[in-house]
């Protein structure tokens, strides 16, 4: 079976580096998937799942923020935060998710920059239980 | 006479002895700071390079479209990031690191945005305009902390507040070798290597909105590696300006206790002396 050359980088080192069939990542756009040989590309990653075949086994993760690059057949995903499905703490998640509610529950004394903080916090809290659930 | 020389070189003796541990103390603290800082830097540094050569490679290959992060403008104004250390005693490494910025600055129209209370310090001092010194603690500022920062630096760069921002921090190329570089982030320049398929990259949702949403990313991911490098270099100047401080004292210390010994054994052949022509007199 065909496979490219997969990078997965962060803040917190090389997550991930070697031969993968097919790569899901949700872009701003929505979801995106990558298949061996696909045009050169390149997209800013939104928040969500992503889901990288390699070796017939699929692996999930938490997927947020960042870049995806594809460049003759060699891809790389640049993300802010990656964390692989088994890795995440779940209660950690489901702290900080209650945390940013209670927060957004009395908005109106919010100001702005706290309310977009908040609403930050409240969607990767989402997106890493939801990760987390599904395993 | 012997006596009084004596006292003073015990005395100095003593003093010598409580800097010697001091410094070694230092050194130790250092040492073990040294290895996390250094574990975080070979952490980061894939992620500051791929991100580097992913960003010069679209910006060099995209002249087909437009971004006003990649327009040159005149420059009139410029920001300056300098990354410095929290405390001193760490040999020339702040002194380094803030004599090239001031190099790099000299007939600009400039304003800074100092990190680490050195910096901060340096530049209050010396009259510069200041940003914001909100990010005074160089040791302690997180991942989400350099993307606040970029957010920042890039939403003011648009607004025309300054027209170039450069970033200078200290290289950590090894233990023992620390240099201090300086790094353009805005306007981006590419390399211009890859122009032989510049009309086959795909850009979604398009290149504006891409390059809007990407290069804040990018500015945090420079900052945090260049704040990782130099968090790592004071470090390492710090541990070896403490050792051959320690080495400093120690030889001191065997110097005057040379000396010590000395005046010790001349008191005592004067006494002897003293007692011996006492005897035959009387």
């Amino acid at each position: 079976m065909a496979t490219f050359n997969l990078q997965i980088v962060t803040p917190d080192g090389l997550m991930f580096s070697g031969e993968a069939e097919s790569l899901t990542v949700r872009t701003v756009e929505g979801d995106v998937g990558i298949l061996p040989n696909h045009i050169n590309f390149l997209t800013a990653l939104g928040m969500g799942e992503a889901r990288i075949v390699t070796g017939g086994v699929t692996r999930r993760a938490a997927c947020i923020g960042g870049m995806l690059s594809v460049r003759n057949n060699e891809v790389n995903l640049v993300p802010t935060t990656f964390e692989w499905a088994d890795e995440i703490d779940l209660d950690r998640a489901n702290r900080a998710r209650q945390a940013a509610e209670e927060k957004l529950s009395h908005r109106n004394t919010l100001s702005d920059q706290e309310l977009a903080v908040a609403e930050a916090k409240l969607k990767r809290a989402l997106v890493r239980s939801g990760v987390a659930a599904r395993r | 006479m012997a006596g009084v020389s004596m006292k003073g070189i015990k005395l100095r003796i003593r003093s010598m002895e409580s800097t010697k541990q001091i410094t070694k103390a230092m050194e130790m603290v250092a040492a073990s700071k040294l290895r996390r800082a250094q574990d975080n830097v070979t952490r980061s540094r894939p992620y500051f390079e791929t991100l580097y050569s992913t960003v010069c490679e679209i910006s060099g290959s995209s002249d087909a479209f437009t971004s006003p992060y990649l327009e040159e403008r005149e420059v009139q104004k410029s920001l300056y990031v300098v990354i410095a250390g929290d405390r001193g005693l760490a040999g020339g490494y702040n002194h380094n690191v803030l004599k090239l910025a001031e190099a790099e600055m000299s007939g600009k129209n400039v304003t800074v945005l100092p990190i680490g209370k050195r910096s901060v310090d340096h530049f209050r001092a010396h009259g510069f305009e200041i940003l914001s010194d909100v990010w005074a603690q160089a040791g302690d500022l997180s991942v989400s902390d350099c993307f606040t920062m970029a957010r920042e630096l890039c939403k003011r760069f648009l607004d025309g507040e300054f027209d170039e921002v450069h970033l200078v921090y200290t290289n950590f190329v090894s233990i023992l070798v620390q240099q201090p570089s300086v790094l353009k982030l805005l306007p981006l320049h590419g390399t211009g290597e890859a122009g032989d398929d510049k009309s086959e990259t795909l850009y979604e949702p398009d290149s504006e909105t891409l390059f809007a949403a990407v290069v804040p990313e990018y500015l945090g991911g420079l900052i945090y590696g260049a704040l990782c490098e130099s968090v790592a270099s004071e470090q390492g100047a710090r541990r070896t300006a403490m050792d051959s401080a320690t080495k400093n004292a120690e030889d001191m210390i065997s110097d005057l206790s040379l000396k010590y010994n000395r005046a010790r054994q001349g008191a005592i052949t004067q006494e002897i002396t003293e007692i011996v022509a006492g005897s035959t007199v009387s």
